[in-house]
């Protein structure tokens, strides 16, 4: 049964890859870059120093007044890297707040891209209606085990994920919980 | 003094043995059998084999109301990168399982147990490994914690736990109080956790993220972005009404994180190997 299960997805997926090899020659044109194609604007919170290169003791190339717009063009940890008035440099990414019209679902391209691959059907059962996770699904939903099996086969080992971890070049660090910030609750 | 002191003790015994008279003219038997069965009982507590039972349950549940996306590549990649997170905290043997919701709202859940959901409307709005590993180790904070078996359990009668208790050294499989307390659990993300646990996942979740060495602000950088969509979108409805605002979380993330884990802002974002994973989702291999 879960075999046959299984087998019906895998042939799924072979019918998802020629649809996707027909969207493939728009895709290679995109870079998803992130920010880079996306532009977004975003304005400061407080008033902020605009630096040379995201450290703190960078060169300071200006002081930008708060409500101050900015272009977003790159992040680095905590650092945004920002165009305004001809001027590009760094500014603490939480000293920004994005303008809530330029960000819209998917300014990253990966919305359009997510709706070709899901077009190829999915593992949902056979139920009628539309569903979803709002207040009111959640409270009248049932089981669906069918998915929580094919969920489990995604799982990853322990060794697996290490081996995808060195792929990436990414070291384990030691490093304790943070206390509660001192100053308490929120402002 | 002699006197003085049988005369304490004359008195001490005279008032017991009217406290004891009125104790026994007021005895109500089954209340203190009751009690005694209580005190027997013990404090009501959800082993770690019924919290993942329970987790299997809400989990399942979920998938009733989402369906899994139908995308292999992308579903491994979040199981990889939420495993390796996994592996970075003091409940690394839990049964770690991760999955992407075919659903356009954004939020993420985390069920007892270790199954652990993000939605697709909220993956889509990310833009590095680092962003989502940020969003899975709060999810896992939750698991650590035991946030939702605490809020399942402070929701329910005492009784239920015992029942529980009781089931599992009966059967195997799902019985009755098992049914109630996952139908319980998956109501409570209609309803959302305590602020304060909310806070806590964020702070362990910055933690978690760059112990498996990603760049610390990925989950700062996610709040961010979903700050700046409309705030009234549909998409957002669920997530805004369980969760504390996200100028408070990223108040308190500001607070928390600066200074703390300044030495690993260079671990890397890994934005790269994302867009890669993203990039090549519609090709099914």
């Amino acid at each position: 049964m879960m075999a046959k299960f299984i087998e019906l997805l895998k042939n799924k997926e072979r019918v998802m890859k020629w649809k996707a090899a027909i969207f493939l020659s728009l895709l290679l044109n995109m870079t998803l870059s992130g920010w880079a194609q996306a532009g977004e604007i975003a304005y400061t919170v407080r008033a902020t120093e605009l630096k040379a290169r995201p450290f703190s003791d960078a060169a300071t190339l200006g002081r930008l007044m708060q409500r101050t717009k900015v272009e977003v063009v790159a992040r680095r940890s905590s650092w945004m890297q920002v165009q305004v008035d001809g001027k590009t440099g760094w500014v603490k990414m939480l000293s920004l707040k994005f303008n809530q019209a330029s960000n819209k679902a998917g300014s990253s391209g990966l919305a359009t891209l997510f709706n070709v691959a899901s077009s190829g059907g999915s593992s949902r059962s056979a139920t009628t209606g539309v569903r979803g996770l709002s207040e009111k699904d959640l409270k009248n939903t049932k089981p669906n085990p069918r998915a929580f099996a094919v969920m489990q086969t995604y799982a990853v080992n322990k060794s697996e994920a290490k081996q995808f971890a060195s792929a990436g070049k990414l070291n384990s660090q030691s490093v304790g919980y943070l206390a509660e910030s001192a100053s308490g609750g929120a402002r | 003094m002699k006197a003085k002191i049988i005369l304490l003790a004359l008195t001490l015994a005279s008032t017991g043995c009217a406290n004891q008279n009125f104790d026994m003219a007021n005895l109500n038997l089954d209340k203190v059998v009751e009690t005694a069965g209580k005190v027997y009982k013990g404090p009501a507590q959800i082993t770690e084999a019924q919290e993942i039972a329970m987790g299997e349950g809400i989990a399942s549940n979920l998938l009733g109301a989402a369906p899994l996306l139908d995308n292999k590549p992308v579903q491994q990649y979040i199981n990889q990168v939420g495993r390796w997170l996994s592996v970075q905290t003091e409940r690394p043997d839990l049964p770690w399982h991760f999955a992407v919701l075919e659903d356009e709202d954004v939020n993420a859940f985390a069920a007892p147990g270790g199954y652990i959901f993000i939605t697709k409307g909220l993956l889509i709005r990310m833009k590095s490994e680092a962003e989502l590993a940020g969003v899975l180790a709060h999810e896992i904070a939750h698991v650590l914690k035991r946030h939702h078996v605490e809020a399942i359990r402070k929701s329910t009668r005492t009784t239920l736990i015992t029942d529980l208790a009781k089931e599992s050294l009966q059967q195997s499989g799902v019985g009755p109080a098992l049914t109630n307390l996952i139908g319980v659990g998956t109501e409570l993300y209609a309803r959302g956790l305590d602020k304060g646990d909310e806070y806590e996942a964020d702070r362990m979740g910055v933690v978690i993220a760059a112990r498996a060495g990603y760049d610390p602000y990925g989950l700062p950088a996610v709040l961010l972005t979903l700050q700046g969509m409309n705030p009234t979108h549909s998409s957002l409805a669920l997530m805004f009404k369980t969760h504390p605002a996200l100028s408070d979380r990223l108040d308190l993330l500001d607070r928390t994180m600066s200074g703390a884990l300044d030495r690993f802002e260079m671990q890397p974002d890994l934005s790269p190997r994302f867009t890669s994973v993203m990039n090549n989702a519609g090709s099914g291999n």
